[in-house]
């Protein structure tokens, strides 16, 4: 949907995800949406270098999440909602919808 | 005067100007300038310019090799001094608003642009509202104490923020 705004499909993918997760980190994205990790981290530096998100090391893993200082964020947000709407239910259960039990180590997707 | 010789304010008139006078026209941020608003009371190592229109990285990093100052990951540095700086995204904002009126200091030709006192506590109480950045809420602190700040606008803009409790606090600590 926002790709002719945003230029690139895994960066509108990313930002759902992010907006419908809250914070994350980049092999779990790319894990999530099935993106190459090179790929979702160079998008989320891009995204960080320009104030759209913020990045904090939480151990060993470094966590990304919505800027809450970032001026246009409730226009993203809102951007982002309606874009959720043009979206099937099958692929939100796929990519978007957040996992809210815990993940035994070790157990696949 | 050289680099290692100057203070957080010479070096960021120094680099503001030399900036301009390559076609990138900067606003000084964050940290820096509390450490000017309160001349030194508290101070920052870390030199936040916001570029008031979008510029290249690579233009920036070309300009400031030229005095030394060379890429560390996301900042310059100079080995002559231990001030370093970044470069934050434009649009100059606080918080959800732009900002509107952006003072300036002068020294003989030099000439820096830096948010005002009014908009220098905003910033950091946006760190404190959004991070609980218990630090920049003293640095707010300290720059009401100094100057001439329009509490009536920071509250006008907390309660923007949907921050009125924490403005309440902030007003509280100031009264102390």
């Amino acid at each position: 949907m926002l790709e002719p705004l945003l230029d690139s499909p895994n960066k509108e993918k990313i930002l759902i995800y992010l907006y419908t997760n809250g914070e994350s980190y980049p092999r779990e994205i790319a894990r999530s949406l099935g993106l190459n990790l090179s790929a979702v981290q160079n998008q989320l530096q891009k995204l960080e270098s320009g104030g759209v998100l913020y990045s904090k090391l939480k151990g060993k893993v470094r966590l990304y999440g919505f800027n809450p200082r970032y001026p246009f964020r409730k226009e993203l947000e809102a951007l982002l909602e309606k874009a959720l709407t043009f979206i099937s239910e099958e692929e939100k259960d796929r990519y978007y919808r957040p996992r809210l039990r815990p993940r035994r180590t070790g157990k696949p997707l | 005067m050289k680099i290692k010789e100057m203070s957080l304010r010479d070096l960021a008139l120094y680099i503001s100007d030399h900036l301009r006078k390559h076609g990138v026209d900067v606003v000084l941020s964050g940290g820096a300038c509390v450490t000017i608003h309160t001349e030194n009371k508290y101070i920052s190592y870390d030199l936040d310019f916001v570029p008031l229109h979008y510029t290249k990285r690579s233009k920036i990093r070309d300009i400031l090799e030229e005095i030394g100052f060379v890429e560390e990951g996301r900042h310059f540095r100079n080995p002559q001094t231990q001030f370093f700086i970044e470069f934050l995204a434009p649009p100059l904002a606080v918080g959800e608003e732009p900002v509107k009126e952006i003072a300036e200091i002068r020294s003989g030709d030099l000439l820096l642009k830096l948010l005002s006192p009014t908009d220098c506590v905003k910033d950091r109480l946006a760190a404190y509202y959004h991070w609980n950045d218990n630090q920049a809420l003293e640095q707010a602190l300290l720059v009401c104490r100094d100057q001439a700040v329009d509490l009536k606008e920071v509250e006008r803009w907390s309660e923007n923020e949907e921050m009125g409790d924490k403005f309440r606090e902030f007003k509280r600590m100031l009264r102390k």
